[in-house]
């Protein structure tokens, strides 16, 4: 592991993002989703379901999606062929690409509560949930990105991940009732955890969901292992 | 000299199909080495080889004196320059900034781009589009981004196929250059001509054989008639062998008057590969 080439693949992967409207397009839908919203303010604030709808958005789309986006490019570029002929390691390209997703991811979400004025957030466990989140949509992208050749091939896994994970405190709102299974599980699952936090103030929510990030995780590095394999 | 790429017995398979049978080859530092072959002759695969991206069947391989196991460590990807087949640059940025990315992974100093571009010519692109640059400017980046590092040994894959000759022969100024600095340089082609007037030596690849390796030089002489052939005025052509009988039988027709013009056959590279191979070379 080298952090000269670390920076030297954030650098330029950063000079793309700038120039690739498909990329560049992705963080714009949120905070426009987030002005909207804002609009529906009624005077104490917005509810944390709504917040969490605006962060599950960002981390699908921005931070799933971006990494997605950026693997896939150079897969059907053939621009990744010459980094791995370069003395960079797939570890290296993945971190330089990861902090270019976090720092978008990042921009977005605080434009975003600016502008709803989610004073809800400034609160230090919601603040460790969102960073623990933020690994989970950050090692799908990644898991995805490692063997998807296409661009166009991004939406088809994007799409299930946005409406699973990111759009899950919604599924309430689609008339189940609150002892169907559906809502039993989607309980479980990593959004809905947090938005729960918010009144419960428990600790468990961050371990559940960091076990869907370790799940994540071990997802992503199956999928890296066998790229590797693939490769040799 | 010592040798910079050694090749025992080498081959390699994918699935039942053999794409290299079975190669041994020196190839000595500074030296620039052409292998030539038509499409599907395993010039590629031999590359791929060489620099690690493929896994070889069977045989030995030793580049710079290391094993394949080695070739993807930092040390050994430093020492190697590598311009393949369908390298490629980030179209949406600057001729700077794709230099920029390869010097910083290569651990170059930055001053090296204004260089290489200079080398290249191409030194007011540099703050153009790659997306706006015409084929030939492409390549000519693609290899200034193989040499950034200074590699001790380049692997050129038909670096100059479908190139106008204003670029080529640019290519082949810059790997002169390169060459007479000490580096030594491995170059896939079609090319006859080029591989006649850039290569110290070039090897015959057919089927995933080797079938012939020497100096261009060496190879003309060796696959010629070394028959004279006398053109009189009236015609007729007068084949006489490379023999001291044959000197008297000239200068008599000479001395009459009646030679037109006086011929060897120096067959090319091209006339060779047919020989060999009795495949045109496209
Ligand atoms: N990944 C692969 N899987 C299966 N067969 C392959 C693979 N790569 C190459 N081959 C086969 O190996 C043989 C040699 O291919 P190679 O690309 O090395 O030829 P080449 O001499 O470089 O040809 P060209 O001049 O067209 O570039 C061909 O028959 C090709 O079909
Ligand atoms: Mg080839």
């Amino acid at each position: 592991m080298n952090a000269a080439r670390v920076m030297a693949i954030f650098e330029k992967d950063l000079k793309e993002f700038t120039k690739n409207t498909t990329i560049l397009f992705t963080p714009f839908i949120t905070i426009i989703l987030a002005i909207i919203y804002s609009r529906m303010e009624t005077g104490d604030g917005l509810p944390l379901i709504v917040v969490y709808a605006i962060v599950g958005i960002t981390y699908a789309s921005v931070t799933s999606g971006v990494m997605m986006i950026l693997m896939a490019e150079e897969n059907e570029k053939k621009t990744l062929r010459g980094l791995i002929m370069s003395p960079a390691s797939y570890v290296e390209i993945l971190l330089g690409k990861s902090l270019v997703t976090a720092l978008m991811t990042f921009i977005t979400l605080i434009i975003s509560f600016i502008i709803m004025e989610s004073t809800n957030m400034i609160d230090i466990q919601q603040i460790i949930g969102l960073l623990v989140l933020f690994f989970f949509f950050l090692f799908l992208g990644i898991a995805v990105g490692l063997f998807v050749k296409s661009v166009g091939m991004t939406t088809v896994y994007l799409m299930p991940i946005m409406f699973i994970f990111g759009f899950t405190s919604m599924i309430e709102f689609l008339g189940f009732s609150p002892d169907s299974i559906v809502i039993k599980i989607t309980d479980y699952m990593p959004i809905p955890q947090l938005v729960a936090m918010g009144e419960t103030e428990s600790w468990s929510a961050i371990g559940i969901v960091l076990i869907w990030t370790i799940v994540a995780g071990l997802l992503a590095f199956v999928c890296f292992q066998k790229v590797k394999k693939d490769r040799a | 000299m010592s040798n910079c790429i050694e090749i025992t017995a080498l081959q390699k398979t994918f699935g039942t199909k053999t794409a290299i049978a079975d190669i041994s080859l020196q190839i000595k530092e500074g030296e620039i080495f052409g292998l030539l072959g038509p499409s599907g002759a395993g010039k590629t695969t031999m590359i791929k080889m060489l620099t690690g991206e493929l896994n070889k069947t069977a045989g030995d391989i030793r580049v710079l004196g290391s094993t394949p196991d080695k070739f993807h460590q930092t040390s050994f990807k430093s020492q190697i320059g590598l311009l393949s087949d369908n390298s490629v640059l980030y179209e949406r940025l600057t001729v700077y900034d794709n230099l920029k990315l390869f010097a910083k992974l290569y651990n170059a100093p930055l001053n090296r781009i204004d260089e290489m571009l200079e080398m290249i010519d191409m030194l007011d692109a540099k703050k153009k589009v790659v997306s706006k640059l015409s084929k030939g400017m492409k390549q000519r980046i693609l290899l200034a981004k193989a040499l950034i590092h200074r590699p001790k040994l380049i692997f050129l894959d038909e670096p100059t196929s479908a190139l106008d000759p204003g670029n080529v022969a640019q290519i082949h100024r810059v790997l002169q250059k390169l060459n007479e600095a000490g580096s030594t340089i491995f170059i896939n082609t079609h090319n006859m001509e080029e591989a006649t007037t850039l290569c110290d030596r070039v090897a015959f690849l057919h089927e995933g054989e080797i079938k012939e390796c020497d100096t261009p030089e060496n190879l003309r002489y060796q696959y010629s008639s070394h028959m004279f052939y006398v053109e009189t005025f009236d015609g007729e052509i007068i084949q006489l062998p490379n023999e001291s009988e044959s000197a008297d039988k000239i200068a008599s027709l000479i001395k009459t008057g009646t030679v037109k013009a006086i011929q060897t056959d120096n067959p090319t590279l091209g006339d060779i590969f047919i020989k060999i191979t009795g495949k045109e070379l496209v």
